[in-house]
Formats: structure tokens, sequence, C-alpha cells
């Protein structure tokens, strides 16, 4: 109840054009769309960029939020970001490929980025599909219900179960 | 949020128990694997930089607001300032009024009813009278009436009548 009555507040705050607001949000938030778009790009610099351009878009929307979860809204927005950098990611690609470019490998394949290696489980993500992988990644790192996950991805929530469960389970024996 | 709701009981609505519960745990299971493979956290200069790209946004919306303010007002003053000189226009074309009408009826009615003007004008009578009277004494002169100064006061007379041209014009 605290938590929840504070985060409002913090919106409101951000609606007023508050920095110190918008402040706490990063702080509360970055941690956890960091890690869902790095899981989903595999890609250290790639995730800064995205991060960056989504509080920045929050800055630009807060006024369109009118209610209800904010993390779902959030994480929608986090969302269209990503899906928007994986059609700009197409074109580049496609302007490439007369080059014999290997982007393909980046899509799917994680790769050592920022000087680390990649982990196990990224190795593993990086062989699901996209909507599958994004599907995990919605369900770990933005807390949602698979409710609220199913209303955000416009599905029947039995659809949202099914996917989530064989997604998973594939995942589990992967690792 | 998900630490709230209740995954035995969805799984429930669309599985059996058996099932259900296999699938809980499934995904239990599954989840703890992304416990313990932590995504990297976020580098702090990253964080600093995104707060200060937004610290600057805001700055540069409030611009943008108290902008936009300032031209709303300006254009409905401006909209306001024409509608006023609109209607002052349309004012000023509107049917005269009474007092315009009174003003106009000052002028006697006959100048505009007459051709001859020499019936509003006092002067122009006056000139009238003595034109008409200096051409019946020059005819009264060329029948014969009057030949006591004959020669000498035809001349006269046109000397006269040339003066009160004259002056007629000078006004």
């Amino acid at each position: 109840m605290t938590k929840s009555y504070d985060l409002a507040r913090i919106i409101t705050g951000c609606k007023g054009g508050d920095a110190q607001c918008y402040s706490q949000i990063v702080d509360i938030y970055s941690s956890r769309c960091y890690g869902y778009f790095y899981r989903l790009t595999g890609n250290n610099d790639i995730s800064d960029e995205l991060l960056s351009e989504l509080f920045v878009k929050l800055v630009e929307k807060i006024g369109s939020y009118k209610g209800g979860s904010f993390e779902s809204w959030l994480f929608k927005i986090a969302s269209n970001i990503f899906h928007d950098h994986l059609r700009s990611k197409q074109r580049r690609k496609k302007l490439l490929e007369t080059q014999k470019t290997e982007l393909e490998s980046e899509k799917i394949e994680p790769k050592k980025s920022g000087g680390e290696l990649t982990d196990k489980l990224q190795i593993q993500l990086g062989r699901l599909d996209e909507d599958t992988r994004e599907l995990i990644m919605l369900r770990f790192y933005s807390q949602l219900s698979f409710k609220e996950i199913a209303q955000m991805r416009s599905e029947p929530i039995g659809t949202t179960l099914a996917k989530t469960h064989r997604a998973l389970k594939k995942l589990r024996e992967l690792v | 949020m998900k630490d709230q709701e209740n995954l035995r009981e969805l799984f429930g609505k669309f599985f059996d128990d058996e099932q259900a519960a296999r699938y809980v745990e499934d995904i239990q299971k599954a989840e703890q694997i992304f416990r313990e493979y932590p995504a990297p956290e976020p580098d702090d200069m990253l964080i600093a930089n995104i707060k200060a790209e937004i610290a600057m946004r805001l700055q540069a919306k409030r611009a943008h607001h108290f902008r936009r303010i300032f031209y709303e007002v300006v254009g409905a003053a401006a909209a306001i300032i024409f509608v006023a000189a609109i209607s002052l226009q349309l004012f000023k074309q509107a049917p005269p009024t009474d007092r315009e009408v009174n003003h106009a009826s000052l002028i006697p009615t006959a100048i505009w009813e007459t051709d001859d003007i020499t019936t509003t004008d006092e002067d122009l009578a006056v000139f009238k009278a003595q034109i008409e009277q200096i051409e019946d004494e020059v005819i009264a002169l060329q029948s014969g009436e009057d030949t006591v100064n004959g020669d000498s006061t035809l001349v006269e007379l046109e000397v006269e009548l040339i003066e009160i041209n004259s002056d007629f014009w000078k006004g």
C-alpha cells in the first residue's frame, strides 16, 4: 500500500515536471528495464541506448498515463522501443546484406559485449524466437501478472499462460 | 502484480489440477534460473547521463510550455484587435444615424430641387437682377427709347456689364 502510494506521488510529481521524481523513477526501474533490454538484445551498448530512449520517452509521454498499472504502461513503451529497434535493425540488415555482413548472428546469437562474456542463460535465450523471448522477459523483469501481460499483448490469458509455460520449460531444459 | 497472483488457481482455470501443479512448478523453476543468472546492472555513468538528459528535457519542455502560452496570449490579443478593427470599420459603414440626417436636412431642400441656383444665393440674385436691368436698358437704348446721351450711355452700360461679369467670376 505504502509502495503504491509513493509511486502515485512520484508519478504525480513527474506529471508536474519535477526532475527529482523522474530521478526516483529512474532509480526504481532502471535495473529491471536494463535487464529486460539486455536479455532481449544480448548487447550492453544497445541496452544503454534503449534504456536512455525509454526514459526520454517517459518524459514525453507521462501525460498519457491515465492510471492503472504503471509497470504495464512503462513496459509497453519499453516493448515498443525494442520493436522499433528490431525494425531499424532489419532495415539496416537489408542494406548491408549486399555487403555480406554478419548482422544476422548479432540478432540471435549472444556475443561478447562491453568486455564481458555473456552468460549461459543469454546463450540459451538467443535460441528462442523473439516473441517467446519477449514474453519471458516481460514476465520476469516487468513483474507483471499473467493477466496484465495478456492485456498488454492483446491476447487471451490462456494463450499467454500456455506460451509462457512452453517457453520456460524449454529454457529450463536448455539451461 | 506478479506477486499478488495465485498461479495455481490461475492455471487451474485452464488445466486439470495435476497439470496445473506441474506447470506452476515449471514456471517457478525457470524463474529461479533468472535469479541465478542476473542480467548486468546499468552503469552508474549511464544512469547519471539519463538523469541529466531528463533534467535538460524538462527545462526545454518548460520553456516550450511558456512559449506556447505566450504565443496563445499574443494570438488571442491579435484576434481581439482584428475583430475590434473590423467592427469599427463596419460601424463606420453603417447607415447614417438620425443625427447625420438632421445635419443633412439643414441644407435647404430647394437647392436640390431647382436648376436655378440664384434662388438659394443672395449675391447671385443681386447680380442676376442687375444684369436683367442692364439688359433692359440696353434694349431700350437700341430701340431708341433713350436718345439723350445715346452713345455714351450705351458704352457705360457695356462697361458696367463687363465689371459685373468679372466680379461674378472672381466671386
